[in-house]
């Protein structure tokens, strides 16, 4: 196991140029997205174990039903070998870098849902392991690769979980950690507004305040005609916070110019609303 | 191994081992669909592909939370923790006096387990999330919503229940219930990330700001407005005039003038060649502060 680690981190040093894209091509999900008018509502029930995870019942290549453990904080698919074996998964291994035991699962059945070629990792993950050993046995792991193709509402109370084709194409989980641990880091991101406000918002750093400096609001501009005014505190931007400089960009970046938007500001002590309408322009 | 440590994810088990324990009780009863407070909660999905919201704990923050089923409570590091000044008790665990998240759900009594998630930990170590995680919200917050997941959207919709959801059932005691294989990982993984130079890339900078309304017409993208006071209008821009390209390359429409000057900072100059009156003509602005 650590010389595998070492291994990929001698890669990473090296900078190799792995092509991640091509090795794990089979990867990408092939099921057409169902178009809105077809989209139907798939409701599946789940269990909650004593370790309060939430279990599903899957079958593998027509094989099971397995009890995986469903994790919306697992970015892939997780079983163990016992379970690969069995449902013959093991056979589709691809002999890739380093034994990553990143496998194909030819058909993933979970209640009336159905996918094709679905990656996962091969794997006795100690966690599920004891979680197994406490309570009814677990196999493996239900996590992003699958549920990211859906719209999906997971239910508490009526231990049921509701999905609903969404077209979301899923990354390559295992391709995505090369790039990302190999990639050069760059200088910081920009972020950008989608619209004109015609604003300056500023905050020094030993200021721990909720909200910003509205610091100078254009004449004309949509801000100045939403009624913002130098000297406010910009607590809020469409329901998003704006703690910092970058949160007032990140917050404008998803409203679109034209869009109505409401602000939250603070202005002598008082709690206001405001609505701007972003211009199109910068 | 590598891609092991982020892509198990983030299930965790409380410490404390469990002893055998009854299944939780069944299903609650429906309820009233009408009555229920909803919430937009806004997320984002990092780079390690994990769905993240923020949150204010005892007012400090805000600190970067992953939503996870695969946890059975809440999960913040001890450094954070730290900050909320909160009161660890001899089990690992706290009391939150308030926790809200961006967006507006507030879960009074929130309570939580300060302790350091070794994924968290190496992801962050080797800056691959592109922001930096404070830790987890697991099954004893998440249990008391429907919540409403969407990639292909940038919120998530929470709906308070109306029930108690089944308590967690905890054993004291030592580290029975960690993983004791991984535990290793995180620190490993952090301090390889500072060896190869990679760390958080937490900064943002803001786009430069110009100060010009455009449109797009039949004689391409045209300056429909300059703000007074803005580097356009101080560079000499006016209404009227076409924007024919943006550092030497053309721009049809304003899309592409976007496209051109979205990763454009403050202080940057940016080129733009315009026409006025049947004349082209060059200007250098450079971008000031602002949106």
């Amino acid at each position: 196991m650590w010389i595998r680690f070492s291994l990929v981190f001698a890669a990473a040093l090296l900078g190799w140029s792995l092509q991640p894209a091509t090795l794990w091509a089979n990867d990408r999900a092939k099921a057409e997205p169902a178009p809105a008018s077809e989209a139907k509502t798939v409701i599946v029930p789940f269990e909650l174990i004593g370790s309060r995870h939430m279990v599903v019942e899957v079958k593998l290549n027509g094989k099971g039903p397995y009890r995986l453990i469903f994790d919306t904080g697992a970015p892939t698919m997780l079983i163990n070998p016992r379970i690969a074996k069995d449902a013959g998964v093991t056979d589709s291994e691809i002999k890739g870098l380093f034994g990553a035991g990143e496998k194909t699962i030819k058909t993933f059945e979970l209640g009336e849902l159905k996918i094709d070629d679905l990656s996962t990792t091969v794997m006795d993950h100690p966690t599920v392991k004891a979680i197994s050993q406490a309570f009814p046995r677990i196999d493996g792991i239900v996590g992003l690769t699958f549920f990211a193709r859906y719209k999906m509402t997971i239910d508490y109370q009526k231990r049921e979980i509701a999905f609903v084709e969404n077209g979301y194409v899923p990354v390559n989980t295992m391709a995505n950690m090369m790039k990302l641990m190999t990639v050069k880091q760059g200088p910081a991101p920009i972020v950008a507004a989608a619209g004109q406000w015609g604003m300056q918002v500023d905050k020094s750093s030993d200021d721990t305040e909720d909200g910003v400096n509205v610091v100078n609001v254009l004449p004309g501009s949509a801000a100045a005609v939403a009624g913002l005014r130098q000297g406010d505190r910009l607590l809020t931007i469409d329901g998003r916070w704006t703690d910092s400089v970058a949160d007032v960009y990140q917050a404008a970046g998803a409203v679109p110019a034209g869009r109505e938007a409401t602000l939250t500001i603070l202005r002598a002590g008082e709690r206001l609303e405001l609505k701007v309408q972003p211009k199109l322009g910068f | 191994m590598r891609a092991i440590v982020f892509v198990l994810g983030l299930l965790v088990l409380s410490a404390g081992s469990y002893a055998q324990v009854p299944p939780g009780q069944p299903p609650g009863q429906a309820p009233t669909p009408k009555e229920l407070p909803s919430y937009s909660i806004p997320f984002k999905l990092t780079n390690t592909q994990h769905i993240m919201v923020r949150a204010k704990l005892n007012g400090k923050g805000p600190f970067n939370l992953i939503v996870d089923t695969g946890a059975p409570a809440l999960f913040i590091s001890t450094e954070t923790a730290k900050k909320c000044g909160v009161e660890i008790d001899k089990r690992g665990w706290a009391n939150f006096d308030s926790f809200v998240l961006e967006g507006g759900v507030e879960v009074p009594k929130a309570k939580g387990r300060v302790e350091d998630l070794y994924q968290l930990k190496a992801m962050n170590g080797m800056g691959l999330p592109g922001v930096e995680l404070h830790g987890v919200i697991g099954y004893n917050i998440l249990a008391q919503f429907r919540i409403e997941y969407d990639l292909t959207k940038d919120r998530m919709v929470w709906t308070r229940l109306n029930y108690t959801p089944p308590p967690l059932l905890l054993q004291p005691g030592g580290k029975g219930g960690k993983d004791n294989t991984l535990e290793g990982l995180g620190g490993m993984m952090k301090m390889l990330g500072g060896m190869m130079g990679k760390k958080a890339n937490l900064e943002a900078r803001p786009r430069g700001f110009l100060g010009v309304e455009l449109a797009d017409t039949d004689r391409g993208v045209v300056v429909t407005n300059v703000l007074a006071q803005s580097p356009a209008d101080q560079a000499g821009l006016r209404k009227g005039d076409r924007i024919v390209s943006v550092g030497g390359r053309e721009c049809a429409t304003v899309a592409e003038v976007f496209k051109r000057t979205n990763r454009r900072a403050e202080g940057e100059e940016l080129q733009l060649q315009i026409e006025r009156d049947g004349k082209e003509q060059e200007l250098a602005i450079v971008l000031g502060k602002g949106l």
